[in-house]
């Protein structure tokens, strides 16, 4: 038997090998990029409320399209990602059983966890046309500015980050603040 | 003339120990794929645990402390599995890396794809719902089964009964749950955007690693390697038989991992302790029973092959024939242990326990062919001179003397065990 010769086992062995590696890369590669290749922008009715979760509801901006990966809906809780072009608006209901200035504090350090992330401008005290009031603020990080609001209701926060290029924010801006205050808690709804 | 009594081994497949592992894996390509892999693995985790260590150092650390500390009742448990026939402990190092570094790390990807194709290809509400109970099992499952699939091609002589599909499976489950604990706890710790704090950790600590510990991965896991373990040692029976029973095990994991991850029940009892007491129990313990009826199954089978290895010597400074039938089973070995401890003291305790390691060393090698027993007997009549000296010269326990005594431990253990988890609910607001 000369050297180097390839026995049937280590063919075999080989074999094995490729199919683990085929298996793995299904997995790792394969289901990613299948899911790439499937739409996850959903049409949704913007004359109406829509239901977060957790008992939350909110009227969707003119234009605005589900992110159907960011969104999930359940009884106690809640995150919905509407997209109107390139800026998203993310609404996310919790559990929390603190109070609105520590709701805040919370998202803030989040937000500023984020390398390159940073709080800017004052906060200011908003309300939603279902008695709702909260706190707004304002972001920036890499090349995107952004904007944020907290609630609190019933032993949930609401949270509400508002993200894109200025420009873009700038023309959509007005649309979602128009939406923010159609915030709703109705806990008749929840489930 | 009457037939003799034929082992369930020799009616079916022969448990035939492996030759001890040797650099010869080194040739194999798989040896160096996995390897390759595991490399590929702990640099993606290692990326994932430098992010964690930068913004919430305490918290990493108090995370990996307190699921090393729960690694360990559970590695000796699963590496005790098969008392008789030990695997080698390289082996099960790389079966519980692959867990913790390759299946992780092909299961974060593939998990939240799949999940994102569940709510794309249904709705959000259906992968709200269903998305976890979905999704994970079904990349986690075949992620860690892969696991055992490698070290059959790494070192096939090594899996000789379907106890070790069930350790080795377990192993790679036990990595993949304390990885994933950790990663868990540190997601708790950025979503509770309060820092560097250690709460959120002992909280996840609490629920994941005391509440659902035992039916997590681990459990999983070994049931899908008892599936691999079938298929590669039943050479009696046919290729589609095999595969059919491997297919059926996995499915069993995946379902038993549906079954925990699912919404089924999830209000259906109540709010109180005692609700998620049940529910606990009503997911976990069908799961968790199987596997016992596994292990017990397979152990049975493979420690009748052993003793009768043991009892061709016939030498009783070897082995009396009631050590024979205490070896044969894991409650008359700790009783074993248990009456010498009584009777003769810790030492006694532990000499029986190194000499029923080193008869089971002996009947391996027996079975092996080893040319040379010489060595091995020898550490046997080592620790029977050390039994005959603290003047307990037999590794039994005698029937009706002892075993009350362990059973009421037992007892007194599980009984501190619930009420430990009794806390542990009601301090998370079950109650």
């Amino acid at each position: 038997m000369g050297m180097g010769r390839v026995t049937r086992s280590q063919r075999t062995n080989l074999l094995g090998v490729i199919a683990l590696v085929v298996a793995l890369g299904g997995l790792a590669f394969g289901l990613p990029a299948l899911n790439h290749m499937l739409p996850s922008d959903r049409a949704v009715p913007t004359d109406r409320p829509y239901r977060i979760g957790g008992g939350v509801t909110v009227v969707p901006p003119p234009g605005a399209r589900i992110d159907v990966t960011e969104t999930r809906p359940t009884a106690t809780s809640g995150t919905v990602l509407f997209r109107l072009g390139p800026v998203r608006y993310l609404v996310s209901v919790q559990p929390f059983d603190g109070t609105l200035q520590s709701a805040v504090l919370r998202l803030r350090q989040r937000i500023t966890g984020t390398s390159g992330y940073q709080v800017t401008g004052t906060e200011l005290t908003v309300a939603t046309a279902g008695g709702l009031a909260g706190i707004q603020g304002g972001y920036s990080g890499p090349g995107r500015g952004g904007r944020y609001a907290v609630f609190v209701a019933d032993g949930r926060t609401i949270e509400v980050t508002v993200s894109g290029a200025d420009l873009d924010l700038g023309r959509t801006l007005p649309a979602i603040d128009a939406s923010t205050r159609t915030l709703r808690y109705a806990p008749e709804r929840a489930g | 003339m009457t037939a003799e009594p034929r082992l369930r081994s020799a009616r079916s497949a022969p448990v035939q120990p492996g030759p001890h592992p040797e650099l010869g894996l080194v040739r194999r390509p798989a040896f160096w794929l996995v390897l390759a892999l595991l490399v590929a693995g702990a640099a993606r985790m290692g990326v994932i645990t430098a992010q964690y260590a930068t913004a919430y150092p305490w918290a990493l650390i108090a995370a990996t402390g307190l699921f090393a500390l729960l690694a360990v009742p559970f590695w000796f448990v699963v590496s005790e599995l098969d008392f008789l026939e030990r695997e080698p402990p390289a082996l099960l190092v790389l079966a519980f890396a692959w867990g913790g570094l390759v299946a992780t790390t092909v299961s974060i990807p593939g998990s939240a794809a799949l999940d994102d194709i569940i709510a794309k290809l249904g709705s959000p509400h259906l992968a709200a719902d269903w998305g976890a109970a979905l999704a994970g099992p079904t990349v986690e499952e075949v992620a860690k089964t892969l696991g055992v699939v490698a070290i059959v091609l790494i070192a096939r002589e090594q899996i000789n009964s379907v106890l070790d599909g069930v350790v080795y499976g377990a192993m790679v489950g036990l990595g993949f749950q304390i990885v994933e604990d950790i990663v868990y706890a540190m997601g708790a710790v950025a979503l509770a955007g309060r820092g560097d704090h250690i709460e959120p950790v002992v909280t996840t600590f609490l629920l994941r690693g005391f509440l659902s510990g035992v039916w997590s991965h681990t459990l999983f896991g070994a049931l899908a390697g008892a599936g691999v373990g079938y298929l590669v040692v039943r050479g009696d029976r046919t290729l589609r038989t095999r595969l059919g029973v491997a297919m059926l095990a996995v499915l069993g994991a995946w379902a038993s991992h549906v079954l925990w991850n699912s919404p089924l029940l999830r209000d259906g009892l109540g709010n109180g302790a005692l609700a998620l007491l049940a529910v606990l129990v009503f997911k976990g313990l069908p799961p968790l029973l199987l596997t016992w009826l596994l292990v017990r199954t397979a152990h049975d089978r493979e420690a009748e092959y052993y003793t009768a290895q043991l009892a061709t010597l016939d030498d009783p400074e070897l082995v009396t024939a009631a050590e024979i039938q205490a070896l044969k089973f894991g409650s008359r070995r700790a009783s074993a242990r248990w009456h010498a401890r009584v009777r003769a003291g810790f030492r006694a305790w532990a000499a029986v326990r190194r000499l029923q390691r080193a008869q089971a060393r002996l009947a391996v090698e027996i079975s092996r062919g080893s040319p040379d027993l010489a060595r091995w007997c020898h550490e046997v009549r080592r620790q029977r001179r050390t039994l005959t000296r603290l003047g307990h010269p037999e590794a039994i326990a005698p029937d009706g003397k002892g075993p009350w005594r362990r059973t009421a431990s037992a007892v007194f253990s599980t009984a501190l065990a619930v009420a430990v988890l009794w806390a542990a609910i009601s301090a998370l607001g079950g109650a």
